[in-house]
């Protein structure tokens, strides 16, 4: 593959009336990862994705996906880009044979025998019509269309959203199998952190608009780091830049902190970070309020 | 990809033909049954040769099949059906959403949007094509007979014109309001009023109609194929002035009947003068041309509105 990223946005904006959808957003996915998108609804997910795949045109700065433009040259970026949309629409009165069929006819590097072979082993009949599958079968079926292509990107907007748990590990799993064999490259939104570091190995984390926080997750995992001491006074932690997010007890203090080098001062208590504490401290921050949890924390950002 | 969209469109392209084949089984015994009336009742005779005084034998033939020809009026709604119905799944996949899956495939989205264009629009044409050529062979012996003004609506090109637009109302419709349902209902009502109001107001004026008056009796008007707005019959002298019509009861052909006869009135010194306004059948395809361009106008204007909004809006 080229020197590429295969997505790379700069200054990538999107505004509706006088209302920004995502602003200033400057990002590199690099070939072969696995890349979460993380944010609450409305932080502008389903805008950027539509935007990285041409569904939809900025309003500023630009888009490259594998070095071409998605709204320029969709010609040359479609057939080699997949996508799953939020609720994986799909052509209800088909039946997945047709449906198979359709994507053989739109493709013109379409896999029969992956498509065929994957919707089989998942135990969904060719004959049956695709509007009476279940909720977790239409997702399947909607990410076997998206792999059919044999796409270098597969983006997929919420794709567990909607699924109930069981669904979910299942439609995670089948992601994980289809990523293990290629070179593929996934972009994944979802405002569930739970089950996708399993799956994922960077992060994004998108919030008011704008990215937070990117990068590998184990990268990030490192830099931060959570500490727990005797109590100190709100106003003087809240002032260390480094700071995510500080909560406080009568007795202790606890600050999920970002630390480029080791913690030294030994009154701290040291330990790793999670990746859902992480991206909720980082939400939470972002937000700028957090309900104290009953009777234990208050929150001081 | 023009196998997608045949698949997409498949039940409603057999709604539609199935709502052709019910025009068909309508029309083609009714029809028959005219054609053999016409000829057998000796009508076709007398129109083959005007020279033949059956102007009444002619009135009674088309006055026997009024009510007929008010029941398939009805089919002038058979364009606005053919219409909602091709456009359909279209507006669906704005509805559903689907036209996100659409737009992903490799296919890119003016080509595709091209492709579903020109599929709505080539089965509205043969829609209309089986629509227009039935109910012009059906409405023949009428129209030998009276001319085709009073089958405007159903023969010629206007039929062609008012299929596309009913399609391109709803395709217009349905992506701004990513309804289906709303935007047929809407295209409809649409639809009709504006057909009603032009058949209404504007038809008639599309050229400035003939007012006329005959003094050679009523054959000196060509109203047989006229569409005519009004026509008034009176007596005069050669000189001009009127007659009391009381005056030549004598001449009436049978007291029952309103005819005169001429060699009677010519003893008298009277003519029988006939004035009317009236658009001449020679016109017809001009209006044809007029009003077929006017929906066609229309129909271009709302796939360009269409397309523009699916382009800017929708993306």
């Amino acid at each position: 593959m080229s020197a590429h990223p295969v997505v790379e946005t700069r200054g990538l904006g999107k505004r509706y009336g006088s209302r920004w959808a995502l602003r200033d957003c400057s990002l590199e996915i690099p070939a072969g990862s696995v890349t979460a998108l993380i944010g609450p609804n409305g932080a502008g997910k389903t805008t950027l994705l539509h935007m990285l795949i041409g569904l939809s045109r900025p309003s500023a700065g630009e888009v490259r996906i594998l070095g071409r433009s998605p709204r320029e040259q969709p010609a040359l970026v479609l057939p080699r880009v997949g996508f799953v949309a939020q609720e994986h629409p799909l052509y209800r009165s088909f039946t997945l044979a047709e449906l198979l069929e359709a994507g053989r006819r739109l493709n013109p590097r379409w896999d029969a025998e992956l498509a065929t072979s994957r919707v089989t082993r998942l135990g969904i009949p060719l004959s049956q019509k695709v509007g009476r599958l279940s909720g977790g079968q239409q997702a399947q079926v909607a990410l076997t269309l998206a792999l059919g292509k044999r796409p270098d990107l597969l983006v997929l907007d919420e794709p567990v959203a909607s699924l109930d748990p069981l669904a979910r590990r299942e439609f995670l799993q089948g992601l994980m199998e289809a990523v293990a064999g290629e070179g593929l490259t996934v972009v994944l939104s979802s405002h569930i952190v739970a089950e996708l570091e399993r799956v994922c190995d960077h992060l994004v984390i998108l919030a008011s608009g704008g990215v937070q926080l990117a990068g590998p997750i184990d990268e990030i995992l490192g830099a931060h780091r959570l500490l727990t001491g005797t109590r100190r006074d709100p106003g003087a932690v809240a002032r260390i830049d480094s700071v995510i997010r500080a909560s406080h007890t009568e007795r202790q203090t606890m600050l999920l902190v970002r630390a480029e080098r080791p913690i030294a001062d030994p009154s701290w208590q040291v330990d790793e970070v999670g990746l859902e504490e992480l991206v909720l401290a980082y939400l939470e921050q972002q937000a700028g309020h957090a309900a104290p949890e009953v009777g234990r924390l208050e929150l001081a950002s | 990809m023009i196998w997608v969209t045949w698949r997409q469109q498949r039940t409603e392209t057999l709604i539609a033909a199935l709502l052709l084949g019910l025009v068909v089984a309508l029309l083609v015994p009714t029809g028959l049954h005219i054609a053999s009336v016409y000829d057998s009742e000796g009508i076709a005779a007398c129109v083959a040769k005007p020279s033949l005084d059956c102007g009444g034998q002619l009135d009674q033939f088309v006055s026997r099949w009024d009510s007929l020809v008010n029941a398939v009026g009805w089919l002038n709604l058979v364009p606005a059906l053919i219409g909602s119905l091709v456009a359909m799944p279209l507006v669906l996949e704005f509805e559903r959403g689907t036209f996100r899956l659409a737009w992903t495939q490799s296919v890119t989205r003016d080509r595709w949007l091209a492709i579903r264009i020109a599929l709505i629009v080539g089965t509205c044409v043969a829609a209309a094509a089986l629509l227009t050529g039935l109910m012009t062979w059906w409405r023949g012996p009428l129209d030998d007979v009276n001319g085709r003004f009073d089958g405007f609506d159903f023969e010629g090109l206007v039929p062609f014109a008012y299929t596309l637009f009913a399609a391109a109302l709803v395709v217009a419709l349905g992506v701004v309001l990513r309804r289906s349902a709303a935007a047929v209902g809407l295209a409809f009502v649409t639809f009709i009023a504006l057909r009603v109001g032009i058949a209404t107001w504007a038809r008639p004026h599309y050229l400035a109609p003939l007012h006329e008056t005959s003094t050679t009796g009523p054959a000196g008007l060509a109203l047989r194929d006229a569409w005519v707005f009004t026509e008034r019959g009176d007596l005069r002298t050669a000189a001009g002035t009127p007659v009391d019509p009381l005056a030549v009861r004598g001449c009436l052909t049978d007291p029952g009947a309103k005819r005169l006869d001429n060699a009677c009135l010519d003893r008298h010194g009277i003519v029988e003068t006939l004035t009317a306004t009236y658009q001449p059948g020679s016109r017809f395809w001009l209006f044809q041309a007029i009003e077929a361009g006017m929906f066609a106008a229309l129909t271009l204007a709302l796939l360009a509105f269409a397309v523009w909004w699916i382009r800017k809006r929708i993306s």
